[in-house]
């Protein structure tokens, strides 16, 4: 069950968002995006693994010399750790990719350790336990299900004690990690179609207005990371035109820099 | 009467009140979410991924509300809608960030259920747009769940 923060969230979106009139029961063909709303609050920042299966229907991708099984840092500013655990999760989904089962359970350990730190072990530690349970049967859309849960209920506990600006934080440590692989994958093989991923400007926009409202977290990577995205924004925000190859090695340039900064002491 | 009776039939009223009150007083997001899981369930064997979050909300008779997505060409989607009021007809479509429809034609419709289908032909943002076409309720809750491989 949705617990009754995430029901007040979701009604407030509700309210908030755009209210459009009935049209009848003829679909209409096209309509005025002009009159919807320019916000994306409402957006479900997507999955690693929903751009990672976009990718791999490109051409075969070596998952493997992207695993990352090293342990981090250990750290005790929330902000940072939300920001770490992000990360892992992401890396979860590559290790799955990589079908690497000795790093999936590696990680659904270092999932449980980051979680418990910032005071959402409990509803993680079923999670974990499957996330294991079903690298050890190979089983990965299993696990690729499970690294989901994980999220959404690390997510799901941070909104109940209104800690929704560090669940913000997971979901952007996932997309740099999962942009920063994308972007190293088609730097390597360029392909117009690999490098049309990245357009994500409203995305983008979302997590760059989001990192704007936490200006009580003093923390040095959330500031880079901010400055980081307004250098990225021109770069894949360009309408029609095709991202070149250039910009997605650029792009991997800031998101691999930001990826050191987040699993690493300043 | 002693205080433990006068206590019991207090209690009982209450829980007689409560039965008789539209179960719709009691039904949640929560409820609409589980529908929506549910249209979703066949599609799971075809090999879609549905995701643990979701939207929802509440919407009068005829309203609709409009929420933006980021989509990757290269996979296909499906959206799900549901609400628990049984007697509501709810529809969902997607369009392109020009407005242009940009489902396939298999999306469909069925009373308190809907669903689209999207193969986008190219990544960006699309507008999933859902509707309470009819509702015997005030306000119905929807919620909105999508899958993709």
């Amino acid at each position: 069950m949705t617990p009754f923060p995430k029901y007040l969230k979701l009604s407030a979106i509700a309210a908030s968002g755009l209210i459009l009139c009935a049209q009848g029961d003829q679909v209409p063909q096209h309509i005025d995006i002009k009159q919807l709303s320019k916000t994306v609050e409402d957006v479900v920042v997507p999955l690693p693994n929903e751009i990672f299966g976009a990718l791999n229907k490109l051409g075969a991708v070596n998952w493997k010399e992207h695993v990352r099984s090293d342990k981090g840092t250990n750290f005790t500013e929330r902000p940072r750790i939300a920001l770490l655990l992000g990360t892992v999760i992401a890396d979860g989904f590559i290790a799955v990719q990589a079908e690497d089962a000795p790093t999936v359970k590696e990680i659904g350990q270092r999932v449980l350790t980051l979680a418990k730190g910032i005071g959402v072990g409990n509803s993680i530690t079923p999670h974990a336990k499957a996330i294991i349970e079903a690298a050890d049967k190979r089983n990965w859309d299993g696990v690729r299900q499970e690294l989901d849960r994980t999220q959404n209920s690390v997510q799901q506990a941070m909104n109940e004690v209104h800690d929704e600006k560090l669940s913000q934080l997971v979901s952007l440590g996932g997309w740099l990690r999962g942009t920063e692989v994308l972007t190293s994958v088609v730097s390597k093989h360029f392909s117009a179609d690999g490098a049309e991923l990245l357009h994500q400007p409203d995305l983008l926009s979302y997590f760059q207005t989001r990192l704007q409202a936490m200006p009580e977290f003093n923390v040095p990577i959330i500031r880079e990371i901010e400055n980081a995205l307004g250098q990225v924004k021109p770069l894949i925000d360009v309408g029609k035109a095709r991202i070149p190859p250039e910009s997605v090695k650029k792009i991997n340039e800031i998101t691999t820099r930001l990826g050191g900064g987040i699993t690493t002491r300043d | 009467m002693n205080a433990s009776v006068k206590v019991l039939l207090r209690g009982s009223s209450l829980l007689a009140a409560l039965i008789v009150l539209h179960p719709t007083v009691f039904a949640s997001v929560d409820d609409a979410q589980s529908f929506a899981l549910q249209a979703a369930e066949p599609y799971v064997k075809e090999g879609f991924q549905v995701r643990e979050d979701y939207w929802g909300g509440d919407l009068a008779s005829g309203e609709k509300k409009a929420v933006r997505q980021q989509l990757f060409k290269g996979n296909e989607y499906w959206f799900w809608l549901g609400t628990e009021v049984e007697r509501a007809k709810i529809s969902v479509h997607i369009y392109d960030s020009d407005g242009k429809l940009a489902e396939e034609p298999d999306g469909w419709q069925k009373g308190h259920f809907a669903a689209a289908h999207v193969i986008p032909k190219t990544t960006g943002s699309y507008f999933v747009i859902v509707n309470i076409e009819e509702s015997p309720e005030e306000r119905t809750h929807w919620a909105l769940v999508y899958g993709f491989r």
